[in-house]
């Protein structure tokens, strides 16, 4: 049977080779020697491309890269001028946000957060805490936060607070503990206030913690504060407060009291906008204060009556409510370091102020959710229900690459850094790529006189010690130029300084294919010299002109990196691959923060090795002999 | 023959090198700032001002026309060996380049033995062993540390040798005030360790590739087979006929690293510190001091046409075949 087949296929096949052969006259079988020759040289180039493995994996190396880049940069916007220095320096992660899962069976009285990690304390005296580790080990300044201390864990805790690096609690004996940052000591009571301050001020009743100091309000109602030089100088207590001090709400350098009838009192550095237009009716006692929450620059004070007051500031619009929200009817105020968030009766969340982590982005289904308080001190948000478990969190989830020493987010940086310098390379590849083909064919066609000028003008550009020269170069001009001219001027001054090579080489071969059969044949045609020059000769050596581009690109973004990485190139605050890795010149950073050296060293290395890889692709697919070898 | 040959290649380099120089003179007069004021002594009098500064702009020849202050840097810089005087050391330039110019010969020479004793013997194995796992996995060290920039290898050289391990300084130099005799030798060692292997990896990997090609092109020629069919031994045919004729491209790519070193390791010398030329470039740009600046260019050029023109020698040397003309 099967012999049959394929008997009748082959009749079928001659037939139709005969037919073939008869009507269609150019198309002659061919094996597969003939039909390589045969191909056009682009086609056999692509053919022996998609076969080899490495072109394969550099080219999605490298298409990788460019999305990250270019569709990143898309999607990531970035303010290059942001920074959020107390942020400096955070470990890469993005478990701010994410609690542990015993707080869903238990009672949470508080939750107060630092720049990258939260502490929640429950009602049976526990202290749980998340997030990313802020401080590094160093004995005596600083342990890691994460770990809270065993007298902790076995005390009944009643108070927590933290600052940015550290925390401090207290627990029912009216013992303070604290742990994490102690550069300026504020985790430990100082000897000046231990002792017998404390026994006659009738023990400690409540703690607050600034970003770098720590105070305690005794139980006569006066206040201690210590820690940074700069907040025991500030926080000198007025002496119409002394005595009456209730509780306190602080940031940075300023602290409002709340006094034992209900008024408030504004505190430390004077003539911030902590003082400015405080509503008087909360001054003098005639309305009680019920809750305070302080932002970086603004104050919130949720009155007896449940009318919320605000002031201070205007950057990012704290100082007003948010389109839509009526003061009254408040239950529950808080704020992160730069967010106000309000509750009111009916269960709605507002939350306005600066957005840079997406903190005024909420939730959805908050509205359903029965929030009865949102936890904020900085920029992680909780809100919490009538039961006291987690409904939502929300704010800045952490830095995928960490952060750094301005609190930058390193991950937005590296995708505008890797568009700026893959563009730049890429334009000063085609610089130098379009004057060397002018110079190489010049020299090559013309010969003679402009032959030998244009060789000794790259004779000179050769010369030219090239690092030491961009570096002078880019020191005379670059002074005068804003950041988007001192990115072209890195393009045009790469380029320039970097053709010779490639023109050399184009000449080079224009003289060897000057002399080969093929146009000794089209001259004996009688071609005319010009269109042999374009014609037959040139699409020869364009095969190894596209190699070396595509090689010299690689080299174009080592340059503009060791360019920046100098200082010399494009200049911060504008991103680069090369910029990024400038401050690792410490071995500070290189020692402790790893994430800011090795993540834009990776993408660099992986852009460049691709880009390699694809031109060493196309050397071996264009150049059949050389993968003999 | 050879004579006439060298003499034609330092004609053609007369007007590369005026180019150069004169390149350099023009980036001179754009760099920002006032020498005659940088050249100011401390203290000066109000009331004396005016004239010190116009005794001062005399000195430095700043009234005569342009050309002719050209030739005049030109003719002490060539004939007098006159590089000006340094403002940000107080010192003729020539005194403050001789300890950076001695440390960068250091290293560099350093540098060059130990990468080609590594690159020769791998470069002819990869080329003898073609297609082996050993061609194959140096081929991809290649094209890693092709990829690598200079900086972020010497960061990483730092974190592990330095600060993990603490075997060798994190920068610097050995001070010879404390170190004597086998003490300073063994500081030196130290302190070159890193900078040495960093540029060692970073010329290893083109080196390699080229040594290799070279030895390949060398290897198929026919007088190889030539030499096997006459029965010698694999040892022979390698080193005495292919590595020989190997040698001549292999020689222009050791000259040019030879002399390349000494203006292209500045990124290297300036992570780990290292007080040679690249650094002082670095240093005297952020100083302001055009005098060095100028006279390191210089420098740097005159070493690459030096390498140019030697290597050009030496091809006509090694190579019979190179018409001397």
């Amino acid at each position: 049977m099967s012999n049959n087949d394929n008997t009748g296929k082959k009749i079928g096949k001659s037939f139709l080779s005969m037919f073939k052969r008869l009507f269609v006259r150019d198309k002659i079988e061919l094996n597969v020697l003939e039909e390589e020759a045969l191909q056009t040289p682009m086609k056999a180039v692509f053919k022996r491309l998609i076969v080899n493995k490495i072109a394969i994996i550099g080219f999605c190396m490298f298409v990788i890269i460019l999305l990250f880049s270019f569709v990143g940069s898309l999607v990531f916007p970035l303010n290059e001028v942001h920074t959020e220095l107390t942020h400096f320096n955070i470990r890469p992660s993005r478990n701010f946000l994410n609690y542990p899962s015993e707080l869903n069976d238990s009672n949470i009285i508080n939750i107060v957060s630092g720049v990258s990690f939260s502490a929640a304390l429950t009602d049976d005296g526990n202290v749980h805490m998340w997030g990313t580790e802020p401080n590094l080990e160093l004995p005596g300044v600083s342990d890691f936060i994460l770990n809270v201390p065993q007298e902790v864990q076995d005390a009944f805790i009643v108070q927590i607070e933290a600052g940015m690096r550290f925390i401090i609690a207290l627990d029912d004996e009216g013992n303070l503990h604290g742990w994490g940052h102690a550069g300026h000591g504020q985790t430990t009571l100082p000897d000046t206030i231990s002792g017998p301050v404390l026994m006659v001020g009738g023990g400690i009743s409540r703690i607050v913690a600034g970003s770098m100091w720590s105070a305690v309000i005794l139980g006569n109602g006066n206040m201690h504060v210590w820690g940074s030089f700069q907040a025991e100088q500030n926080f000198m207590v007025p002496f119409e407060a002394m005595g009456r001090i209730v509780d306190a709400f602080a940031v940075d350098v300023n602290m409002i009291l709340l006094l034992d009838d209900g008024s408030i009192m504004p505190m430390g550095v004077r003539g911030t906008e902590f003082y400015t237009n405080v509503p008087p009716e909360l001054m003098d006692g005639s309305t009680r204060v019920e809750q305070v929450a302080v932002t970086n620059r603004n104050v919130m004070a949720l009155d007896e009556h449940g009318t919320a007051h605000i002031w201070g500031s205007m950057i990012d619009g704290l100082h007003r409510f948010p389109e839509g929200m009526t003061p009254e009817n408040v239950v529950h105020i808080s704020a992160g370091y730069r967010n106000f968030i309000a509750v009111k009766e009916n269960g709605d969340v507002y939350v306005w102020g600066a957005d840079d982590y997406g903190q005024n982005n909420l939730p959805r289904g908050i509205e359903n959710a029965g929030v009865h308080a949102v936890f904020a001190n900085a920029f992680q948000f909780y809100a919490v229900d009538e039961d006291n478990n987690i409904v939502s969190t929300w704010g800045n989830r952490g830095y995928l690459f960490g952060s750094d020493h301005f609190g930058r987010d390193i991950f937005t940086r590296l995708v505008h850094g890797g568009r700026i310098s893959l563009s730049v390379g890429i334009i000063a590849v085609v610089i130098s790529t379009v004057i060397a083909i002018i110079i190489g064919l010049a020299s090559g066609f013309f010969g003679g006189w402009v032959d030998h000028t244009l060789m000794r003008v790259a004779d000179i550009v050769d010369a030219l010690p090239f690092l030491p020269l961009v570096v002078i170069l880019s020191f005379a001009i670059g002074d005068t130029l804003d950041q988007a001219q001192r990115m072209y001027f890195v393009m045009i001054i790469l380029g320039l300084l970097s053709w010779q090579g490639l023109a050399r080489f184009i000449r080079a071969q224009l003289l060897i294919e000057r002399e080969k059969d093929f146009v000794l044949a089209a001259r004996a045609l009688g071609i005319k010299q010009r269109s042999i020059m374009f014609k037959h000769i040139l699409p020869n050596v364009f095969n190894f002109v596209i190699v070396q581009v595509t090689l010299s690109y690689a080299t174009f973004i080592l340059m503009e990196s060791a360019l920046s990485f100098l200082g010399f190139g494009i200049t911060e605050p504008v991103p680069t691959w090369g910029n990024m890795l400038t401050s690792a010149q410490e071995t500070m950073v290189i020692q402790y923060f790893w994430w800011r050296w090795i993540i834009p060293g990776l993408f660099l290395i992986a852009a460049c090795l691709s880009i390699n890889m694809i031109g060493d692709a196309l050397r071996e697919a264009m150049d059949p002999k050389s993968q003999e070898r | 023959m050879l004579a006439k040959f060298i003499l034609k290649r330092i004609i053609i380099l007369i007007p590369v090198l005026f180019g150069i120089s004169i390149i350099l003179f023009i980036i001179n007069r754009i760099l920002p700032g006032d020498p005659v004021l940088a050249m100011m002594p401390m203290g000066v009098r109000a009331e004396l001002f005016d004239d010190v500064y116009r005794s001062i702009y005399l000195r430095l020849g700043m009234d005569r026309p342009i050309w002719e202050q050209y030739f005049r840097w030109m003719y002490s810089f060539f004939i007098h060996g006159d590089f000006g005087f340094s403002t940000m050391y107080s010192r003729p330039v020539t005194e403050v380049i001789g300890t950076p110019l001695r440390n960068t010969i250091i290293l560099n020479v350093t540098v060059n033995i130990i990468y080609l004793l590594i690159a020769l013997p791998i470069g002819i194995r990869m080329a003898v062993k073609r297609g082996s796992l050993f061609d194959n996995g140096w081929q991809v060290f290649s094209l890693a540390t092709f990829a690598m920039p200079a900086f972020f290898l010497a960061i990483t050289l730092i974190f592990i040798f330095s600060i993990t391990l603490g075997w060798f300084p994190v920068g610097g130099m050995p001070n010879p005030v404390f170190l004597q005799g086998a003490n300073l030798l063994w500081g030196w060692v130290r302190h070159l360790a890193l900078p040495v292997t960093t540029l060692v990896i970073i010329s290893l990997a083109s080196a390699i590739r080229f040594i290799r090609n070279a030895m390949i092109d060398a290897l198929s020629q026919d007088y190889i087979r030539t030499a096997r069919s006459k029965g010698l031994s694999e040892k022979v045919v390698i080193y005495s006929h292919a590595f020989r004729n190997a040698l001549i491209p292999i020689s222009t790519i050791i000259v040019f690293t030879l002399f390349a070193l000494i203006g292209g390791a500045a990124v290297t010398e300036q992570v780990f510190a290292y007080n040679g030329m690249g650094r002082l470039l670095i240093r005297a740009v952020e100083g302001r001091d055009r005098m060095i600046i100028i006279s390191v260019a210089m420098l740097f050029s005159i070493v690459n046409v030096f390498a140019a023109l030697v290597a050009d020698i030496i091809y006509g040397l090694v190579d019979p075949r190179v018409k001397l003309k």
